[in-house]
């Protein structure tokens, strides 16, 4: 997608300027006590490796963005008040929650989602599935994306690690127990992998 | 959320001039987490004309030491804070507050200074679409007096007597017992001064002023702090009651203590009474349990929360004692 070269125009003298920055100070300065123009809202950003350019509204969540207007549909929005931990994905290495987070200040960020971590093949999701670490499925994204930044933070958790950084996901089926098997023979996995990759280069 | 106008400060003088471009009709964004849940239920009766985001002036996260003191950036998360060397072996009440602030998540959104100037959580006053016109709303009355106020002030209330919400921040506590000061964009302020119940305000904070830097005095050998919170869950929870304290002790005396209580009042509650009654004393279990009383000797429980007044005695005394374990 490409980014259209827009002039700046003052709703209020109608005056032209090169940037929003500099339209700003024009209201700032010339109209005082006026409401400043609503910016242009675009965004770039990374999204599981695809680089997009989107216009953005001020509103809209990164999670809205991300489920509704790019259609990854993983990550899911259930409290809407950042207490359950379903919508988290990871910006720039550390997992958020995406409900509470206003995507016009994603500006330049990388995000992974729960598709990012399936296209990839992490061990994770075999793991969850073979252990079974989920009853009706809704909060296991969420659980599987902090799980994955627990993972690349720390390769070999304890038991007590594991339960911390799972401490903001919230499962009402009660599954707790299975996730910690998984997650460390997600964690064994990954460590096999890594030497592996390491020998062959 | 309906929609408004979004627009990236890039400097803070540049914040404080849009500030004071839109007057009480712009709110400022930083961590996001507790803001957004108040527009997204509608809770006041305004909605903020623009957001002014702060994360995009630069350097304003940082943890370091000067002049005698340690500075902490006013868009720090609490997991920086939480995981700093630092703050861990030299400020622990402050880490392991700023640890069992909500959840994992959170801590990587939210900011220091976002946690000192956060909202109420009463749930009259965040009802949604501004159902409960309360005192803190410029309404007419509390709603928690007569009603269900088992997590509101023990200590009495605010605004002519009326208001009973609780300040629910778990360092502010931690960085009053520890004699932070907090510098804003235009003056000083000793963190225990920073807190004031005006309707829709909880700090001293003027409609165009910033914190804009967090400074904690350095202290003598001999000291240890601590911080305990008691809440229903363990994780993704505010606190019912919460307590942090800093002690100074030197040959088995103690020559300094400070114990700030939260949750128990409009503000942050500094235990006096507590300090005074170990100051010159040793450290034992008997004198804690006695500190203890001397704290909520003064409580005036509401009808539903008579139970935070053992939870704040047990508290204050286990705070002591754990300061004990330290010094």
């Amino acid at each position: 997608m490409t980014v259209e070269i827009r002039k700046h125009i003052c709703p209020y003298c109608g005056e032209m300027l090169d940037t929003a920055d500099k339209l700003k100070g024009h209201v700032f300065r010339m109209h005082k006590g006026r409401g400043l123009p609503i910016p242009e809202g675009w965004i770039r950003l990374t999204v599981n490796r695809s680089e997009y350019n989107l216009k953005v509204e001020p509103k809209w969540t990164l999670n809205h963005l991300i489920h509704e207007v790019l259609g990854l549909t993983g990550s899911k929005q259930f409290c809407d008040q950042g207490a359950c931990g379903a919508c988290t994905m990871i910006v720039d290495g550390r997992p958020i929650l995406s409900c509470m987070m206003l995507a016009i200040e994603c500006d330049g960020k990388t995000v992974q989602t729960i598709e990012g971590i399936a296209a990839e093949g992490h061990p994770l999701i075999e793991a969850y599935t073979n252990h079974h670490a989920m009853q009706c499925g809704y909060c296991t994204p969420g659980f599987v994306v902090t799980s994955k930044a627990l993972l690349d933070r720390v390769p070999d958790p304890t038991d007590d690690q594991i339960i911390e950084a799972l401490a903001g996901n919230i499962c009402r089926c009660g599954t707790y127990q299975q996730h910690i098997i998984a997650i460390k023979e997600a964690a064994a996995k990954v460590r096999v992998r890594k030497t592996a990759g390491k020998e062959e280069t | 959320m309906k929609n408004f106008q979004h627009i990236n400060a890039y400097s803070i003088d540049e914040a404080i001039s849009l500030l004071r471009h839109y007057g009480d009709r712009a709110w400022i964004i930083a961590g996001g987490t507790d803001l957004l849940g108040k527009m997204k239920d509608a809770i006041l009766p305004s909605y903020p004309e623009a957001v002014i985001n702060i994360k995009t002036i630069p350097d304003l996260s940082y943890i370091r030491r000067s002049e005698g003191m340690l500075k902490i950036g006013p868009l720090t998360t609490l997991s920086e804070i939480a995981d700093s060397k630092v703050v861990r072996s030299h400020y622990i009440a402050l880490g392991q507050a700023a640890h069992r602030v909500a959840s994992p998540q959170i801590r990587n959104m939210g900011t220091i200074a976002g946690n000192v100037c956060q909202d109420i959580r009463c749930w009259y006053y965040r009802n949604r679409n501004n159902r409960f016109p309360c005192l803190r709303k410029k309404g007419g009355r509390c709603y928690a007096i007569k009603g269900d106020n088992r997590y509101h002030s023990i200590f009495g209330g605010s605004v002519s007597g009326g208001c009973m919400a609780v300040h629910p921040s778990d360092t502010a506590p931690a960085l009053i017992a520890l004699g932070a000061k907090i510098r804003t964009s235009s003056r000083i302020i000793d963190a225990q001064d920073f807190f004031e119940v005006k309707p829709i305000k909880t700090t001293v904070l003027q409609t165009d002023e910033i914190v804009t830097e967090i400074q904690l005095p350095e202290f003598p050998s001999g000291t240890s702090s601590a911080f305990l919170k008691f809440a229903l869950r363990q994780s993704i929870d505010f606190p019912v009651v919460n307590c942090a304290a800093v002690i100074t002790a030197k040959d088995g005396k103690v020559e300094d203590a400070r114990i700030c209580l939260n949750a128990v009042h409009v503000v942050p509650y500094r235990a006096v009474q507590a300090e005074k009654v170990i100051v010159g004393n040793g450290l034992s279990e008997a004198i804690a349990e006695e500190a203890g009383q001397a704290a909520v000797a003064r409580a005036k429980p509401l009808e539903h929360n008579r139970y935070k007044v053992a939870v704040a005695r047990a508290l204050v005394r286990r705070a002591i004692l754990a300061c004990a374990e330290g010094v």
